[in-house]
């Protein structure tokens, strides 16, 4: 009876949300979640040149925007964001009316279910709340600067309570007229975004080892946290050998597809010592961190793909999550005969002069023993490599053929 | 060049600890207090195990931690795999290495929430490899898990056991937080750590000779019966036996922090504690029985967000209030067998109210929104004059909540903050830098004492006499009421005043 009494508005009574600008701190898991957010942000109806991400981590940066806010010492990855909060308040051309840096506390990984759990690191999750006391400790810069700042506590692996985590944690406010359904369905959108955006980059991956497969050539895998792949904190080790001719594969975006696991973790399956490919007890009992997780879970991948010849590692300065990984990855890695170099406690200068002297170093490595590693690493493989068009296993000589695990 | 096997790198997985062994097997733990410790040891022995406590952590336990593990852990693991190596080390000294590996078990700890605490397994593993003692036999325990197969069956975390352990922490927070008040004041020097000594002797036979009952009679015991309450009022009547002298001006510090760091008592950090009272302040100090209910309001808060998405979630929401409620309950009830001196438990939605504005209450890793909430709590309701909050050195979670503290500082700036990392080997450092916040604490804690003793117009000699006419408020377990002043002595002058009409 109401419905039929009420007045229908000739025109959406919402805000138009098209002008209104949101900035994202290009930091942390923003790296492996990106694709969510902009699903989501466009689905709510932001217009993607009004979606600004910060810049690349530089010193520059954070000596420009984030001079004189930092709260507190800790590993440069945290450290940096100030200076990403501060180009988005203070560095922008045109004003952002919203800072938007979720506290994501559980990410989406494709380890989910085979893992106890996929947290991200404590302070990485925390960062927002550090970041911001350096923002208000004084007086409150976002809202000088007319600046919303928008921080919810967000589980992105448990999708059904993502919807109201990101309304009732600020966007509601934010964003006039927000429904829940609404959001709902930005939530849809945001990780159908990330879902084939993940998907694209595997599938790149799996073209990029079928190559190495087909002319038997090796490749690197690089073993880091998402946040590596920013040039300010990564330092762009991995283009530096990419440049001598090496494929690199992150493990973030590894080929996940059934045919390669199953030939990957079969044997280890069948022996009981995992239950799953993505199940990394046999190596790391306490699988509660989500990066960490997929850091093991590539080492042990590399461990078993034989045109894997070389991981590096990248680890910054003072990492707590990675410390007590160093020997179980390097372990996992070295015993299958791969190449293994470690780049830790990254800071905010490129030591170029040394990275360049290992670089040469590892790609001198590559150069002499990568053949030799793939042959022995195939030898040691089951049969019937999905990566492979031939059936290379019938050219196997016999003592090779003894050599491998059996199911 | 490393060459290819066909054996993958698997992790440290220990033999089990088996039920057979259970007689011939010496459990080992630590990394606590002293009287908790021992209260531990009674419960287990009382279940029929071998227990034994490992030595406090000494500075060359750091070392060995530092030297035998991977680079670049936090101060806690290297303090307690320094120690547990150090510790098995001596112990194959003198049995042998067929011996320590077969007789001896380490229980520990070992799950922080998103911390890498939890995620030790490895390191731990790596120092016993490095000195020579691989085949030991060592078991994390996670604490929101009480799933433990990897174990084994050699221990039974049966309910009655689980009482005794959780009843044996209450009374122990109980018994140290009536030591840290008494201590300062007492007149005659070493009677408080005489009188402890003696009450944790006392407890350790009434916890090791804990009536043998099933499940439903040993919640019903543990929850109604007084077996408790009257062992710890034996401990109020040995505390009685105490004579103070609050009058003595002292700034009360309120240790928060991480947990190793604000529990233990030793090298681990600084000798804190007693340092603080040797300074001449007295000191709050930090309750495992806290910590717990704060873990148990971070499990509920997963229910708080379910409600109305999944099914059942409000009805395990509720269940788990009430058994917070039950939980809070006990804690009231032994706290009352002792005459209500000790702190009582903070309301943990007081606390995430609190620090709502700086830190958000579903942050876990440390004590995580707790620590800001309870620097507040102690500030606004003059529970103490200073927060000295002990951050272990690469603490990750901890550091989190110090950085969104200098948001609090900033609006507080009259709340005593003194942040301490501690390193394990830089005490100079950290003890000066608390040594300033203290001198300030100091000066507020005598501008309190003289201005109530303006406000009542009493003179120090007045209430001296009056307490020496009333010799029963000279006693340990007199009971002064907290009302508007932090500092005991303060309290005292506005009691006495009040008693006078004045």
């Amino acid at each position: 009876m109401p419905r039929w009494f009420a007045r229908t508005p000739s025109v959406d009574p919402r805000p138009s949300r098209a002008k209104l600008r949101v900035g994202i701190p290009r930091v942390l898991n923003a790296w492996s979640t990106h694709q969510f957010w902009c699903g989501l942000f466009g689905e709510l109806g932001i217009e993607r040149l009004n979606l600004v991400f910060s810049g690349d981590t530089s010193e520059e940066q954070g000596r420009q925007y984030g001079k004189g806010r930092g709260t507190v010492d800790c590993c440069y990855p945290v450290k940096c964001v100030t200076g990403h909060y501060g180009e988005l308040v203070f560095g922008q051309r045109q004003k952002l009316d919203m800072v938007f840096s979720p506290m994501i506390y559980t990410l989406p990984s494709f380890m989910s279910g085979h893992v106890a759990r996929t947290l991200t690191c404590p302070r990485v999750m925390a960062a927002p709340e550090n970041i911001k006391a350096g923002f208000l400790k004084e007086r409150d810069v976002f809202a000088e600067n007319g600046i919303k700042y928008v921080t919810p506590f967000v589980s992105l692996d448990e999708p059904l309570l993502v919807p109201k985590q990101l309304f009732e944690g600020g966007l509601r406010e934010a964003l006039p007229g927000l429904t829940m359904e609404e959001m709902q369905r930005a939530v849809d959108e945001g990780y159908k975004a990330l879902r084939e955006f993940n998907e694209r980059a595997r599938k790149k991956s799996r073209e990029v080892l079928e190559w190495c497969a087909r002319e038997n050539r090796g490749c690197l895998l690089v073993l880091a946290r998402p946040y590596h792949m920013d040039p300010g904190i990564g330092h762009e080790i991995e283009v530096d050998l990419q440049a001598y001719g090496y494929p690199i594969l992150w493990a973030q975006y590894f080929p996940i597809d059934d045919d390669l696991m199953q030939w990957a973790f079969g044997p280890d399956i069948a022996a009981g010592h995992i239950k799953s490919p993505f199940d990394i007890k046999d190596v790391w009992p306490s699988s509660y961190s989500s990066n960490t997780n997929e850091i093991l879970w590539g080492a042990k991948a590399a461990a078993r793909i034989p045109w894997i010849a070389c991981v590096i590692r990248l680890a910054s300065y003072e990492c707590g999550m990675d410390q007590p990984t160093y020997t179980p990855v390097q372990q996992i890695v070295e015993r299958s005969g791969t190449l293994f170099f470690s780049f830790q406690e990254l800071d905010s200068t490129k030591p170029a002069g040394s990275v360049k002297i290992r670089v040469e170093t590892i790609t001198h490595y590559l150069e002499k023993y990568a053949t030799d590693i793939i042959r022995k690493k195939k030898a040691a493989s089951p049969p019937g490599c999905p990566l492979l068009p031939s059936a290379w296993e019938t050219e196997r000589p016999p003592l090779v053929r003894q050599l491998a695990p059996r199911a | 060049m490393a060459t290819v096997t066909t054996e993958h790198y698997r992790t440290y997985s220990p033999r089990p600890f088996t039920r057979a062994e259970r007689d011939t097997t010496t459990i080992v733990f630590g990394g606590l207090h002293w009287r908790i410790e021992r209260m531990i040891q009674a419960v287990l022995i009382g279940g029929g195990y071998r227990a034994e406590v490992l030595p406090v952590a000494t500075k060359e336990d750091l070392l060995a931690g530092r030297e035998l593990a991977d680079i670049g852990q936090c101060c806690p693991t290297s303090f307690t795999t320094g120690n547990l190596v150090n510790f098995l080390k001596k112990k194959s000294d003198e049995i042998g290495h067929e011996a320590l590996n077969k007789n001896y078990v380490y229980l520990t700890a070992g799950s922080c929430g998103a911390c890498r605490f939890g995620q030790y397994h490895q390191s731990y593993e790596l120092a016993l490899r490095n000195a020579g003692l691989g085949a030991f036999r060592m078991f994390l325990m996670a604490q929101d898990n009480m799933d433990q197969k990897a174990i084994g069956d050699g221990l039974d975390l049966n309910l009655p056991m689980t009482l005794g352990l959780l009843w044996a922490i209450f009374c122990t927070d109980l018994v140290l937080d009536l030591e840290y008040q008494v201590r300062p004041f007492e007149v005659v020097p070493g009677q408080t750590d005489a009188v402890v000594r003696e009450s944790i002797d006392y407890l350790f036979d009434v916890f090791k000779n804990r009536p043998e009952q099933g499940p439903y009679k040993a919640l019903a015991s543990h929850l109604m019966g007084s077996y408790y309450t009257k062992a710890l009022r034996e401990v109020h009547r040995k505390f009685s036996t105490i004579e103070v002298d609050r009058l003595r001006v002292k700034p009360k510090v309120k240790i928060t922090g991480e947990f190793y760091l604000q529990t233990v008592e030793g090298e681990p950090n600084y000798n804190i504690h007693r340092w603080l009272e040797q300074e001449g302040a007295q000191v709050y100090p930090a309750g495992i029985s806290v910590w717990m209910d704060y873990l148990l309001r971070l499990g509920l808060q997963r229910f708080e967000d379910y409600a109305g998405i999944e099914k059942g979630a409000r009805l395990k929401l509720g269940l788990g209030r009430t058994v917070q409620a039950i939980y809070r309950g006990v804690y009231r009830r032994l706290r009352g067998a002792l005459g209500n001196l000790p702190h009582e438990l903070p309301n943990q939605f007081v606390l995430r109210r609190l620090a709502a504005p700086y830190f958000h209450s579903r942050l876990d890793g440390g004590e995580g929104d707790m620590l800001v909430g309870k620097s507040l709590w102690a500030h606004q309701q003059k529970k103490a004059h200073m927060i000295c909050e002990l951050s272990p050195y690469s603490c990750m979670p901890n550091t989190m909540s110090v950085g969104a503290m200098s948001a609090v500082t900033g609006k507080y700036p009259d709340l005593l903050y003194a942040p301490l990392e501690i390193k394990g080997d830089a005490e100079v450092h950290a003890l000066s830098r608390c040594q300033m916040i203290l001198t300030e604490a100091k000066k507020r804690a005598q501008r309190e004492m003289d201005e109530v003793l303006a406000k009542t117009g009493l003179a120090l000699d007045e209430v001296r006499a009056y307490l020496d006419t009333h010799p029963k408020m000279k006693r340990a377990t007199y009971r002064v009421p907290h009302t508007d002043a932090a500092g005991v002595a303060a309290d005292l002058v506005l009691h006495v005043a009040k008693r006078m009409g004045k």
